[in-house]
C-alpha cells in the first residue's frame, strides 16, 4: 500500500500517527512497516458508524433442514436422502408446510442440474421472511472453510491443500474465525478491528464479544472485550468499601491491576484492568436498563434474544464508547443435532429467527440499518444422510447476511447438487463448498471499508478464487 | 508496501519448553521462549529402577531422584502445602503434618491406596429423596449431591482425579435430554470416582456403556444402516472417543509432539476409521423395567443384536470380524484405542494440566506416558501410577521458575479450596450450592456442566494478544478469563466469604482465623501459606496487611471484617490465581 494512493483523510491521518510516533520528519514514511505502527495502519473509516455482527451457531448447523429444495423434484431428491419426509419418519418437512418460506429471489438459481430449483427456509425461519422480500436479506449458499477451490476429485486424489481437521467441532470453529486450529490465536474480525482501531476513540471497545471468549475478535492490537447480558460487570470490591474498608478496596484494586512480570499473572491483571475502566465507560452507555432507546422488543427468555439486546444497546450507544467502526460476535449452542434433530433443531432455529428480526428491527428504529450487517456462522454443515434421527458432521453450508445495506433477496454463491456420494460431496451429503469462507469474510471485510490491498493481505488465499467479492452489497 | 499482517497462522501448538531448569545438569534447560521443541535425540532421558518398587522418572538434567520419597529427607511447609494443593484442593493443618511424617510418596501412596470414600452421589440423591417422578425430567439433586462430596469427602485425591476426569470424559448437564438425568450425571460421576485409580482400558469401557455417555454422545439408540431409509450409524461417538478420549487428532510422538510429515502433522484417523467405528458402536440400549425404573441409569447398556451392524469392521487398520458379537467388538475397539501410542501421551499432558502445570516440558508429558504404557509391572494405562509420575515428577517438585510456570486455577477449585480451608458446612445438609455456571454473577463454571464435550477450555488454547500468544504457552483455564467473570469471581467470592451460601445454611468457619485477626502480618502469613504456598511476595503481603490492619478490630464484627477481608485479598492476588 504506498501512502500516496491513500484518500487524503487516511493520508492525514497517517501523518498524525507518525508525529505521535515520533516519525514526523522521515522522508519516505509509505517504507514504514504500517503494522509495527499499530494503529496508523488506518483502513477507510469515513461514511459514518459501520458494525458488523457474527452469530455463531455452535455445533454445526443442519444446512438440509434450513434451507432446502421445494420445487418437487428437489424436494424429493432430498427426502430421499434423509430418509422420507418427517410424516413418514424422515427429516425433511412435508412440501406443503414450507410453503409460506418459500424464497422468491430476484434471480433465479441457474446452473446444471440446479435449473428450477426453488428453495424455502425451515418454517421456524418465517421471521426472517419478509427481510428476504424487502432485500434485506440473503442467503450465501454452501459456504465453508476452504484453501483454494477444490473438485471432488481433487479431494480425493489429495492433490490441493485441504483446511486441518475437517468435520472436528473446535478445530473448525477456529478455522472459520481464524483460519487456524485450536490453539490460534488471531481471527479475522479482530484482524479487522486492528485495521480500524484509530478510528475510535477509546480502542476497547472496537472488538465486543457478548458470548463467552472466541478467537475470532482477536487480532494483533485488538482485544476482544466481553459483556454481559446485564452490561459490564463492576468488581464490588473496587466499587465500594470491601468488608467496610477502603484500604482494602484500594488494595485488592493495586493487586489485580498493577502490571506483572509473569506472563499469566500480567495476561490476568490485564483483563481485570481493562474490565475495571471499561466498566463506568459502557454502564453509561447502556444507559437506563428500563428505559432502552428502542421499543423493539427482544425474547429476553432466550440466550441469543438478551445478546442480541445487549449488543443493540451499545450500538445505541457508540457515540459515549467512542465507535466508529465495530465488530461484534454472539452465539448459541445445540446445533449437534445427532440425535433429536426434530425436536431440537426448530426450537433453535426460531430462537434465531426471533433474535435476527428483532435485532434488524431494532437497528432500522435507531436509523442504522444501512449501518450495520449481521451473518451467521457455524462450525460446519451436516450430512444430507440421516443417521435415523440426526445428521452428523458435514462441511459447507448455508448462512445467512442481513442488513439495510445488503443487496437481498438473493441467493450468492452456487447451489450445490444434493446427492449422497455425488459429484458435490465427500460422502453422506458432506457438501464441499463453493464458496469459501475467506469470500464471505472478504466481502464483508471491505464493506466495512478495508481497502482491495488490506483485504488481498488479511485473506492470503483469496486470490486464488475467482471473486474477493460476493456481491452482498450495493456498491 | 502492505504490511498489514494476514490473520491466518496456522498454528501448530507448541507441546512443551517451559519449566526443567532446577536440575542438577542443564541438559534439559530449555528458554521458555523457544518455539520449536528440540528433537527428542538431544534430550537426555533416563530411567533406572526404584528401590523400593516404585519408578524412578529421571529428572530435568538427569539424575535426581523422586522427589520427596524419603520421609527422613526434611520438607518445608511450603513445599508441603504447594503439593497438598496440586494434589488435592487444600491444606490443613493436620495433612501438613501427615505429609511431612511420611513424605510426599509415602503420603501420595496412602491416599491413592484409599478406596472410595463415603456415600455415592446416586444414593445420597436416592435416600434424600432426590428419586421421585417430579424430577424424572430435571436435574434436581445432582448439583447438590455433587457438591456435597467435592466439599466433603475425605478423599481430596481422589475427588480432585474424579473432576479432573470429568473435563477430560466430559458428560454435561447442558446437554442430557434422559430420563432420570439427574441420578444418572450423579451415578456417571460415581463412575469416574470409581475408576479414577483403576486403569484406563476399564474407565474406557465403563463410560462408553454408561447410560449418561450414551446419552451424551448418542451411542445409546445407534442403529445399523438401513438401505431403504439411506439411514447410516451416528458417528458422534465413534469421533469423539477417538478426538477427545483416548488418541486425539494427530499422532503423537511418545512426549507428546506431534510427529511431522513434510511439516505437517499426521492425522490419526480417517473419516473411513470413523464410520467403521460408528458400525462398531451399533446396537446398545439401556437395560430398564420399565420407565419408572430409575436404577436403570447405574447399569451399563445392554445390546440387542437386532440393530448391530454386520459384517468386519476396518478400525485403524485393525479388522474386527464380522462374527465377533457387539460386545466382543466393542471390546476390541477400546482395546484399539487403549493400546495406541497416542493414548499415554494425549491423556498424561492432559492429567499433568489438571494437576500441576498448564504448559510442561516435552520431556516431563514423555515421563508420564512412560508410566501410562507400562507402570513398571507390565500393567498400560495404570491411572494410579500415571497421577503419580504427574505428581511426583521433578518438573512438577522443582522450585517454579519462568514466566509461564504454573496453570490458572480454576475457578471452581478456588471455591473447593475455600470451603476445605475453612470447614464449611451444611446445616441441613443438603448444599444446596446448585449451578455456578454464571459468569457475571458466579464462577463461570459448574462441575458437570460443561458447554459442551469440549469442555470448559481446551488443552491447546492459547490465550491471544500478549506474551503467552507470542510463545505459543498453553493455558486452557484462561478460556474461561474475560471482564465479565474476572469481577463474577470477586463478587461471588466477596458474597461466599461474607454471608456463606443458600440463606446460611453452608457456611464456614473462621475460628482459628479470627485468633489472628489482632495481628493483620499473621493472619496474612497464614492465608498466604494455606491458600497460596507463600507464592504471595512479602511487599505485596505487607501492602495487604496493612489494609486490613485499618479495619478496627475492637470488636467481633470488626474482626471478622479483618478476616473476610483477608482472605478475598488473598484470594484475587495474581500470585494465589496462578498456581505455580
Amino acid at each position: 500500500m504506498k501512502l500516496n494512493r491513500l484518500p487524503e483523510l487516511q493520508r492525514r491521518e497517517f501523518l498524525r500517527r507518525s508525529a505521535q510516533l515520533g516519525l514526523a520528519g522521515m522522508t519516505a514514511p509509505w517504507a514504514l512497516n504500517l503494522a509495527a505502527m499499530g494503529e496508523a495502519a488506518a483502513a477507510d473509516a469515513r461514511g459514518g458508524y459501520k458494525a458488523l455482527v457474527c452469530v455463531f451457531l455452535a455445533g454445526g448447523n443442519d444446512n438440509g433442514r434450513t434451507l432446502l429444495p421445494i420445487d418437487v423434484a428437489g424436494h424429493a431428491n432430498l427426502a430421499s436422502l434423509r430418509g422420507g419426509t418427517t410424516d413418514l419418519g424422515g427429516l425433511v418437512a412435508p412440501r406443503a408446510s414450507l410453503a409460506a418460506t418459500s424464497l422468491s429471489p430476484r434471480v433465479p438459481l441457474t446452473g446444471s442440474g440446479v435449473d428450477g430449483t426453488q428453495l424455502a427456509m425451515a418454517a421456524e425461519l418465517s421471521p426472517l421472511k419478509p427481510l428476504f422480500d424487502a432485500g434485506q436479506l440473503g442467503w450465501l449458499l454452501n459456504v465453508g472453510t476452504l484453501m483454494e477451490p477444490i473438485t471432488k476429485a481433487q479431494y480425493l486424489a489429495k492433490s490441493v491443500p485441504l483446511p486441518p481437521k475437517l468435520f472436528s467441532h473446535n478445530d473448525q470453529q477456529s478455522f472459520w474465525q481464524s483460519s487456524g486450529v485450536e490453539g490460534s490465536t488471531k481471527g479475522w474480525g479482530g484482524a479487522i478491528g486492528d485495521l480500524f482501531l484509530s478510528s475510535n476513540a477509546a480502542s476497547t471497545f472496537t472488538c465486543i464479544n457478548a458470548s463467552g471468549n472466541a478467537v475470532f475478535l482477536m487480532g494483533d492490537q485488538a482485544v476482544q472485550y466481553q459483556v454481559s447480558n446485564s452490561g459490564a460487570v463492576p468488581v464490588n470490591a473496587v466499587v465500594s468499601n470491601l468488608f467496610g474498608s477502603a484500604a482494602c478496596s484500594q488494595a485488592l484494586n493495586n493487586l489485580i491491576t498493577a502490571p506483572r512480570t509473569h506472563w499469566m499473572e500480567a495476561e490476568l491483571n490485564r483483563v481485570a484492568l481493562r474490565s475495571i475502566n471499561a466498566q463506568v465507560t459502557v454502564k453509561a452507555a447502556l444507559g437506563n436498563a428500563n428505559a432502552l432507546p428502542f421499543s423493539t422488543a427482544f425474547d429476553t427468555t432466550q440466550s441469543l434474544g438478551r445478546q442480541l439486546q445487549m449488543v443493540a444497546r451499545l450500538i445505541a450507544g457508540r457515540s459515549t464508547l467512542g465507535a466508529q467502526r465495530q465488530v461484534f460476535f454472539v452465539s448459541i449452542g445445540g446445533f449437534d443435532n445427532h440425535d433429536f434433530l426434530l425436536t431440537q433443531h426448530p426450537g433453535l432455529l426460531s430462537q434465531l429467527a426471533q433474535g435476527l428480526s428483532a435485532f434488524q428491527s431494532a437497528m432500522t428504529e435507531l436509523g442504522l440499518s444501512e449501518n450495520v450487517t449481521t451473518f451467521t456462522a457455524s462450525d460446519f454443515g451436516r450430512t444430507l444422510t440421516s443417521n435415523g434421527d440426526g445428521s452428523d458432521h458435514g462441511w459447507g453450508s448455508h448462512h445467512l447476511i442481513m442488513g439495510g445495506a445488503v443487496r437481498g433477496q438473493r441467493f450468492w454463491g452456487k447451489m450445490p447438487l444434493l446427492a449422497n456420494n455425488g459429484p458435490n460431496d465427500v460422502g453422506q451429503g458432506r457438501l464441499i463448498p463453493t464458496s469459501s469462507v475467506d469470500q464471505m469474510a472478504a466481502t464483508l471485510a471491505k464493506w466495512m471499508g478495508v481497502s482491495p490491498t488490506e483485504v488481498t493481505t488479511l485473506f492470503p488465499n483469496i486470490n486464488r478464487f475467482d471473486q474477493s467479492d460476493l456481491g452482498f452489497f450495493n456498491t | 508496501m502492505n504490511s498489514v499482517k494476514p490473520f491466518a497462522q496456522h498454528i501448530v501448538p507448541v507441546l512443551g519448553a517451559a519449566g526443567c531448569s532446577q536440575g542438577p545438569t542443564e541438559t534439559l534447560v530449555g528458554s521458555l521462549k523457544t518455539t520449536h521443541p528440540r528433537p527428542l535425540s538431544e534430550r537426555t532421558l533416563k530411567s533406572a529402577p526404584l528401590a523400593g518398587g516404585g519408578l524412578l522418572l529421571a529428572a530435568c538434567g538427569g539424575g535426581s531422584s523422586e522427589s520427596g520419597t524419603n520421609p527422613a529427607q526434611a520438607l518445608t511447609d511450603v513445599e508441603v502445602v504447594r503439593f497438598l494443593n496440586q494434589a488435592g484442593f487444600s491444606a490443613s493443618a493436620e495433612s501438613i503434618a501427615a505429609v511431612k511424617a511420611s513424605g510426599l510418596a509415602n503420603w501420595l501412596d496412602s491416599q491413592l491406596a484409599l478406596p472410595v470414600q463415603d456415600v455415592s452421589r446416586y444414593d445420597w440423591m436416592v435416600a434424600n429423596g432426590y428419586a421421585i417422578e417430579a424430577n424424572r425430567s430435571n436435574f434436581t439433586g445432582a448439583d447438590n449431591a455433587i457438591w456435597h462430596k467435592l466439599m466433603s469427602s475425605s478423599d481430596q485425591v481422589r475427588q480432585r482425579m474424579t473432576l479432573a476426569l470429568s473435563e477430560i470424559f466430559v458428560v454435561s448437564m447442558q446437554g442430557l435430554p434422559i430420563e432420570w438425568r439427574g441420578l444418572c450425571v450423579a451415578h456417571y460421576a460415581d463412575l469416574l470416582e470409581k475408576n479414577a485409580f483403576g486403569t484406563y482400558r476399564q474407565l474406557l469401557q465403563e463410560v462408553t456403556l454408561s447410560v449418561g455417555m450414551g446419552s451424551y454422545l448418542n451411542m445409546l439408540g445407534n442403529r445399523k444402516e438401513d438401505p431403504f431409509t439411506g439411514r447410516v450409524p451416528d458417528e458422534n461417538y465413534a469421533r469423539e472417543v477417538m478426538q477427545l478420549f483416548s488418541i486425539g487428532l494427530v499422532q503423537l510422538g511418545s512426549d507428546g509432539t506431534p510427529r511431522l510429515s513434510n511439516g505437517q502433522t499426521i492425522d490419526s484417523y480417517s473419516a473411513q476409521d470413523i464410520s467403521q467405528l460408528a458400525s462398531v458402536f451399533t446396537g446398545w440400549e439401556r437395560d430398564r423395567v420399565d420407565a419408572a425404573d430409575y436404577a436403570h441409569v447405574t447399569r451399563p447398556m445392554k445390546h440387542n443384536v437386532a440393530n448391530f451392524q454386520p459384517g468386519d469392521k476396518t478400525v485403524l487398520g485393525t479388522t474386527i470380524a464380522g462374527s465377533q458379537t457387539g460386545p466382543q467388538a466393542l471390546s476390541l475397539a477400546l482395546d484399539i484405542l487403549a493400546n495406541h501410542p497416542n493414548t499415554g501421551p494425549f491423556i498424561g499432558r492432559q492429567l499433568i494440566q489438571r494437576f500441576t502445570m498448564s504448559h510442561p516440558s516435552a520431556a516431563y508429558v514423555g515421563r508420564v506416558a512412560a508410566v501410562f504404557n507400562n507402570n513398571g509391572r507390565g500393567v498400560r494405562g495404570d491411572l494410579k501410577a500415571t497421577l503419580r509420575a504427574v505428581l511426583l515428577d521433578p518438573e512438577a517438585r522443582a522450585t517454579p521458575s519462568g514466566n509461564a510456570s504454573g496453570r490458572l486455577r480454576e475457578p471452581v477449585h478456588r471455591f473447593v479450596q475455600w470451603g476445605r480451608s475453612f470447614g464449611i458446612t451444611s446445616t441441613t445438609g443438603r448444599w444446596a450450592i446448585g449451578d455456578t455456571s454464571d459468569p457475571a454473577s458466579r464462577l463461570g463454571q459448574s462441575p458437570w456442566r460443561s458447554p459442551s464435550v469440549f469442555n470448559f477450555f481446551r488443552p491447546g488454547y492459547v490465550p491471544p494478544g500478549k506474551e503467552l500468544a507470542a510463545n505459543l504457552i498453553t493455558a486452557p483455564e484462561f478460556q474461561l478469563l474475560n471482564e465479565s467473570t474476572v469481577a463474577g469471581y470477586l463478587n461471588f467470592m466477596q458474597s461466599v466469604i461474607g454471608n456463606g451460601l443458600s440463606s446460611g445454611d453452608v457456611t464456614a468457619n473462621y475460628a482459628h482465623e479470627l485468633s489472628l485477626a489482632a495481628d493483620p502480618p499473621k493472619l496474612l502469613a497464614h492465608l498466604n501459606l494455606r491458600l497460596a504456598a507463600d507464592a504471595i511476595h512479602p511487599t505485596t503481603l505487607s501492602e495487604l496487611s496493612t489494609a486490613v490492619a485499618t479495619i478496627n478490630a475492637s470488636n467481633a464484627a470488626g474482626q471478622l471484617n479483618r478476616v473476610k477481608a483477608a482472605i478475598l485479598l488473598v484470594m484475587a492476588a495474581p500470585e494465589y490465581l496462578i498456581q505455580k
